[in-house]
């Protein structure tokens, strides 16, 4: 009965963080591409710095009129953004934001996250191809081709740290990385490191963003799949970009970056165990962590120029496809020659302060 | 214990309890904008966009999909990676095992999680060596079955089905079968992705 209501309360919380979070990046985004492109960005909304730009936005999307094409599917045009927003909603439901602090501490976690976050491809694709517009079909099918080959690369490089972990529960892995910077799964081998980088641009493109936002690519396809979407309807597509950014970021902070862990355990010696204290700062630097990487996928947005729809394909299928298989093979042969790894001599004990089994890390 | 603690009811709950929250996330802006938005559709606003220009045709033109060889990989690559997850936390905890570093506690912990027992007492603890064995043998299980998978991606790489742009792929195999002129039977799509 606790864990219901616990759970009722986290889907309030994490909605909440969704909403207010899109806004926020939103607004960083604005902010980082004006400073990249030599302006300003917004400045007035709000006082200084045009912190409520995003919300002056929203008040004026709301106002909007709710247009149908009369040629569209009315029924899958109107139900796209839902099934967008589901799929990448619904990966929250166990992603971790501190130590024990996630709805549902699931033992599959981050293979549920990547099924879910899947979900939301037929949503682009129903949009694209329900709108009856040209320029929306070829966003859609351009989406299809694009997700589902880049989720291939993406979950093999998701297999390699947890060759590592030895477990699919995302807070255990979290805390197996606890102590010195070094017991990061970034650093444990020279594999994993170039593993987190293959994996980075992988979620870059799942996530439709440029320099692989084909779907929208508003050069040539006036705006993709997002054409013929206007006002609400047209922002929550955003909303769902933004939310799946920040997961695929805090599935990359979690896998690679140690989670919650700072990277010196300023709090040795003191046990705060259960104490909300220890997790609320936990929970800052994993926010901190997951937004660090948000603000690399604005900056790549606003740095590269965008690939071509064969460019993405041989990205994928010729480079990182083979990159990735030839790191897992080479991660398991680096794991049955060094089984006590790069700073194993170190041994994970004597910086594992906190005293979590490395397994079963559950509170 | 994380791997027996796992509640279908809860769990089963907290999904439709999600999947709620996030439609209504969506349903409540929309329901107020219904009061704010003004509702006025005409024949224009009705049109699709084609830059201004009157549209010609509809969107249910037939063109070439072009990727079904990349879905028929994805599906083979994503059923190996779904057998590849068990795998790598068998491994994982095999590799943690072989740790000659690990305390008696955690060798204790992580031998009751890879044997499945939910009593850690009653788990004699595996020795390094053993799960040094379990960890090459799980090493050439992954090299049988990943290798498989490989070489039909190298067939299918050979056979020139990831190149996008297939005129590029039939030119090359007409120019290395040494043949005379393009084959028969090739027809450029009226509408490419």
């Amino acid at each position: 009965m606790i864990d219901a209501i616990w759970v009722l309360i986290a889907a309030v919380l994490l909605a909440t963080f969704v909403g207010v979070a899109a806004m926020v990046y939103i607004w960083m985004e604005r902010k980082v591409s004006g400073r990249i492109q030599d302006r300003l960005g917004p400045t007035r909304v709000g006082g200084r710095f045009g912190w409520l730009q995003s919300l002056a936005d929203g008040a004026k999307l709301i106002q909007k009129e709710d247009l149908v094409p009369d040629s569209a599917d009315q029924i899958l045009f109107r139900l796209a953004p839902y099934v967008v927003m589901l799929g990448s909603f619904v990966a929250f439901l166990a992603l971790p934001f501190s130590n024990g602090w996630v709805a549902v501490n699931l033992n599959i976690a981050v293979f549920f996250m990547l099924a879910v976050m899947s979900v939301e491809v037929f949503g682009v694709i129903m949009a694209g191809y329900s709108s009856g517009s040209k320029w929306s079909l070829l966003g859609g099918m351009r989406e299809a081709a694009q997700v589902v080959s880049y989720e291939i690369p993406m979950a093999i490089c998701v297999v390699i740290p947890i060759m590592v972990a030895g477990t699919l529960n995302l807070n255990t892995i979290a805390n197996q990385q606890a102590g010195m910077f070094w017991n990061w799964y970034l650093f444990q081998s020279p594999i994993l490191f170039v593993t987190s980088f293959v994996y980075f641009t992988c979620a870059t493109a799942s996530c439709k963003r440029a320099p692989f936002d084909l779907a929208e690519a508003e050069s040539e396809l006036v705006a993709g799949f997002l054409t013929e979407y206007s006002g609400m309807r047209w922002s929550f597509f955003f909303l769902a970009e933004y939310a799946s950014m920040f997961a695929v970021s805090g599935i990359f902070v979690i896998l690679f970056l140690g989670g919650w862990n700072g990277p010196i355990p300023i709090w040795y010696g003191i046990d705060f165990g259960d104490v909300w204290i220890g997790k609320f700062f936990g929970l800052l630097n994993f926010l901190i962590k997951s937004s660090l990487m948000v603000f690399v996928m604005m900056w790549l947005r606003w740095t590269l120029p965008r690939l071509r729809i064969d460019q993405v394909m041989t990205t994928c299928l010729k480079y990182l496809l083979p990159m990735s298989c030839g790191l897992l093979l080479l991660q398991a042969i680096w794991q049955v020659i060094f089984p006590n790894g790069l700073v194993g001599w170190m041994g994970p004990e004597v910086f594992n302060p906190g005293g979590y089994p490395l397994d079963g890390g559950q509170p | 214990m994380d791997y027996f603690s796992f509640r279908p009811v809860l769990f089963t709950g907290a999904l439709f309890l999600f999947a709620a929250v996030a439609i209504g996330m969506l349903l409540a802006p929309l329901l107020l904008g219904w009061f704010l938005r003004p509702h006025n559709p005409s024949k224009e606003k009705g049109d699709i966009y084609e830059c201004g220009e009157p549209t010609i045709g509809g969107s249910d033109a037939q063109f070439d999909i072009r990727f079904y060889v990349v879905a028929l990989l994805f599906i083979v690559f994503d059923v190996e990676i779904a057998f590849f997850f068990p795998w790598a936390v068998v491994f994982g905890k095999a590799t943690t095992l072989a740790k000659s570093t690990l305390s008696e506690g955690q060798r204790q912990h992580v031998s009751a999680a890879l044997l499945g027992e939910a009593d850690v007492e009653a788990v004699t603890p595996v020795a390094a060596d053993a799960a040094g064995f379990l960890q090459r043998v799980a090493l050439m299980d992954l090299l049988v079955f990943f290798g498989v998978v490989l070489v039909g991606f190298a067939y299918v790489w050979k056979r020139g089905d990831l190149d996008w742009v297939r005129a590029m792929a039939r030119e090359r195999a007409v120019k290395t079968a040494a043949g005379d002129g393009p084959p028969s039977g090739t027809k450029s799509p009226s509408l490419s992705v």
